[in-house]
């Protein structure tokens, strides 16, 4: 600990920390620009500098770590002079029209540094010089003129995201944001994350869709998490008058920390889907508008009549991006209160089935966390993509490799993370379980096993063979993974069996990213068995706002009669003899269990359309009126059985 | 001493300033007790006063020959000049049109105009003012007090107002600043 004076305050702080945090730490406030709590520290704006007694000029507090005994005025003259000076320059370098730029008036910080230090005009104006601005991307609109070249998106880009699109080309006043290597962000490498539009502190980065729709102090922020996967990032929903603005990824979220994806930041607010306002009942073969009341009551009639028969009664399906109480009350109702046989998930356990096994055999939880990840000091990335699905979880790794750890990857597909692979290994589809034995007999080979195995040095060849590789192949990957602190990441397809004593072989830690939203309560629920309809008479599909595949849709057709609860119309809805219509995710609220087992509450940001009610309580008022009377209890459930990964909340 | 006398002119601006200075209502009564308010853009005596005035406000960026006149000729008349919203403080919305020269502006107004059909030309009559750059009054003149905004609030205007008539120099700090 070194001890530092501030202002007047003596501060206590650990060695390394810097002025500006320390500052911050006693609650004296430094205006800065470029710095970015979740960044590395860059010294580019000097809006930051402090006089230091005994330094020959000011000093950039955000780069300078404290020394001990170390004495920093904030607030003299010079350094309040010197503050306006900084921002006349900023101001004079690029044209920063404030009356036509959507974050002016309390969203730019570049404005809002000018109203502290009190400028009411730029000492300096601007020599008008064009820069370029860039309007090919799908979301995000880059406006040259408004760049302070801080370059809190370039290190967002890299540092949090471990994409490298953006940087820098020429130098000084001539200094341009560019991406990839001079090309159109429309045409770059981006994958849309959208990290360097948060960070941006002007309006040089904006989103296309929020843009002049409202400044922040107009709307609500509603802190909650993002459904569009099974990692359940923290985000920040911006809502005005019912109307999305915006979502951020929420920096405090300990699962995130303020990094979302496409899918989470740009998806929601540029879905094209035509949404059910009314309950509908087919008539004359046709689906016709109806009432709440009669609508529940024919499904509730024609399910009675189908009560408790075996193979041939009521099948019922629920989507993995619904609710923990949703679920609950799904499975209550149809399972034990009309005694159906097939209740189940459209994912059909495909993405938990095996692990929950493993979990349940071992009688404990056998996989990590994904804050792990950030520790770990090799990859193995097993037949699933986390450039397209589970993003976040593929920012992490990008994230750290550039810092030293290694990647392998083994997918049967064409997997984009191969590209930042130190071995990528293409095995012949089906071929996982051999391959993971071909691993684990070269890891013995090369003797850098960590436990005893069965499995000997002379199966490599064939196991190798088995996956249409070769044993060299096995040998640089065990070499790549087999490291002291591994993690390995895999979807359905590889076994956990298999995996989970490669992994206890080379002491590595294991998660599984399985399916949607609350893939992982839907298992401890249990709901896994695969759709079977054979001579099923009635099907009830809770799909909500979620998607289904075009074969289980027309496997549904032959089922005489057919019930959705469906948020959007689609080719479900359309052959469906009763409609009802859902709320979506961000109209409803209840509780999801992350990949990693963490517990967490959705809160409702916005209002449905009238007729339109959330799932959960569509399933109370069906069973209200089927006489079936549900518990509200999920929480015993959700810990029946063991978990592939231990449930916190 | 009498009461302060008050001169207000605008240049490259959209009125919008002298609009939202309307927009102080009753408030207005007030300000022309306190003030002797001589000419202004939107009263029958447009020119100020060639034995000078206490005040002179302007609306507007400089963006022409015209208007450096105007701006000259407030400055040499008045003590304390105010710069009156966006346009008068840095340029504003005309400004814009400092990324394009001054033919292609010109050639985008009055010819290729969607409205324009083929008759249009670009004026030339000798005594017409010439284009300039847009510049903000501090570029052409010295500006003692600077009252941004887009336009600056009617309260914002009537404090700058009454703190002048008064005698003393506005502070803008606070709420009072606010570029839009």
């Amino acid at each position: 600990m070194v001890t530092v004076t501030i202002d007047g305050k003596k501060i206590e702080v650990s060695e390394g920390t810097t002025v500006l945090r320390a500052a911050q730490s006693a609650g004296i406030n430094i205006p800065t620009l470029c710095d970015h709590p979740y960044l590395t520290p860059y010294g580019g704006c000097r809006l930051c500098l402090v006089e230091v007694e005994g330094a020959r000029t000011l000093q950039p507090s955000c780069t300078l770590p404290v020394s001990n005994n170390m004495v920093v005025k904030t607030d003299t003259q010079k350094v309040l002079d010197a503050r306006k000076f900084v921002l006349t320059l900023i101001f004079s370098e690029r044209n920063h029209f404030c009356p036509y730029c959507q974050v002016s008036g309390g969203d730019c910080e570049l404005q809002n540094s000018a109203y502290h230090e009190g400028m009411t005009h730029w000492p300096l104006q601007p020599n008008w010089q064009p820069y370029p601005m860039d309007a090919s991307h799908p979301y995000i609109i880059l406006e040259n003129n408004r760049c302070i070249l801080c370059r809190r998106c370039v290190r967002a880009c890299g540092e949090l995201v471990g994409n490298y699109t953006l940087g820098f080309e020429e130098r000084g006043a001539n200094s341009l944001l560019v991406a990839d290597t001079g090309v159109v962000l429309g045409e770059s490498s981006c994958i849309s994350c959208g990290t360097c539009v948060q960070v941006c502190p002007t309006g040089a980065l904006i989103d296309r869709w929020s843009a002049y729709r409202g400044h922040d102090e107009q709307a609500i922020d509603t802190q909650t998490i993002c459904v569009g996967c099974s990692i359940g990032c923290g985000i920040n929903v911006f809502t005005r008058d019912n109307n999305l603005l915006r979502i951020d990824g929420n920096w405090d979220a300990p699962v995130n920390e303020g990094v979302i994806c496409e899918i989470g930041r740009f998806k929601p607010m540029n879905e094209k889907c035509d949404r059910l306002v009314t309950p509908m009942i087919r008539k004359n073969g046709s689906l016709k508008a109806t009432t709440w009341e009669e609508a529940l009551k024919v499904t509730s009639s024609e399910l009675k009549s189908h009560k408790g028969k075996k193979g041939d009664g009521i099948a019922a399906m629920i989507s993995t991006r619904q609710s923990i109480e949703t679920i609950s009350h799904f499975k209550g109702l149809f399972s034990e209160g009309l005694g159906s046989e097939l209740v189940t998930t459209t994912e059909e356990g495909a993405f938990t089935e095996s692990a929950a096994k493993v979990a349940g055999s071992l009688g404990k939880a056998f996989e990590g966390k994904l804050i792990d990840m950030l520790d770990a000091d090799s990859f193995m990335v097993l037949g699933t993509d986390l450039v397209k699905d589970h993003q976040v979880a593929g920012f992490f790794i990008k994230r750290v490799i550039g810092n030293g750890p290694r990647l392998l990857v083994l997918d049967a597909e064409e997997n984009p993370l191969s590209l930042l692979a130190n071995k990528a290994l293409k095995n012949k589809k089906n071929t996982f379980e051999d391959a993971i034995n071909a691993l684990s007999a070269a890891v013995v080979k090369l003797g850098l096993t960590k436990e005893k195995t069965s499995i000997k040095a002379t199966d490599l060849d064939g196991f190798a063979t088995k996956t249409g590789l070769k044993s060299e192949d096995y040998l640089d990957a065990a070499y790549v993974i087999a490291t002291q602190k591994p993690m390995i990441v895999y979807e359905k397809g590889v076994s956990a069996a298999a995996l989970k004593d490669f992994a206890q072989l080379i002491g590595a830690k294991l998660i599984s990213v399985k399916g949607k939203a609350n893939s992982l309560a839907a298992s401890q629920f249990g709901l896994e068995k695969p759709v079977k309809l054979g001579a099923h008479k009635a099907l009830v599909v809770v799909l909500g706002d979620d998607e289904i595949s075009q074969k289980m849709i027309k496997d549904f057709e032959k089922v005489p009669f057919k019930v959705v609860i469906a948020s959007s119309s689609s080719a479900l809805t359309a052959m469906a003899d009763v409609v009802l219509p859902a709320a979506n995710w961000l109209e409803q609220e209840g509780h999801y269990l992350s990949l990693d087992g963490r517990l967490q509450k959705a809160n409702r940001c916005l209002t449905p359309a009238t007729e339109v009610r959330s799932t959960d309580a569509i399933l109370l008022a069906l069973a209200e009126t089927t006489g079936i009377k549900l518990n509200n209890d999920w929480t015993t459930e959700l810990h029946h059985r063991v978990a592939a990964t231990e449930i916190v909340n | 001493m009498g009461k302060p006398k008050v001169s207000s002119d605008w240049m490259a601006g959209c009125a919008g300033c002298h609009m939202s200075l309307l927009d102080m209502d009753e408030r207005i009564a007030k300000i022309i007790e306190l003030v002797d308010l001589r000419s202004t853009p939107i009263t029958d005596l447009k020119v100020p006063d060639a034995t000078g005035v206490d005040v002179g406000i302007l609306e507007g960026g400089v963006n022409n020959t015209a208007n450096e006149e105007v701006a000259l000729r407030m400055r040499s008349r008045c003590k304390i000049l105010v710069a009156l919203g966006d346009c008068a403080v840095f340029g504003g919305v005309p400004a814009m049109r400092n990324f394009f020269t001054i033919e292609e502006s010109l050639r985008r107004a009055y010819i290729e105009t969607e409205s324009t059909d083929d008759s249009g030309k670009i004026p030339n009559d000798p005594e017409l003012c010439v284009p300039t750059k847009v510049r903000a009054l501090q570029e052409v003149v010295p500006v003692d007090v600077f009252v941004p905004g887009c336009p600056p609030d009617a309260d914002t205007i009537f404090y700058v107002l009454s703190e002048l008539a008064q005698g003393r120099i506005p502070d803008m700090k606070g709420d009072k600043l606010d570029w839009h």
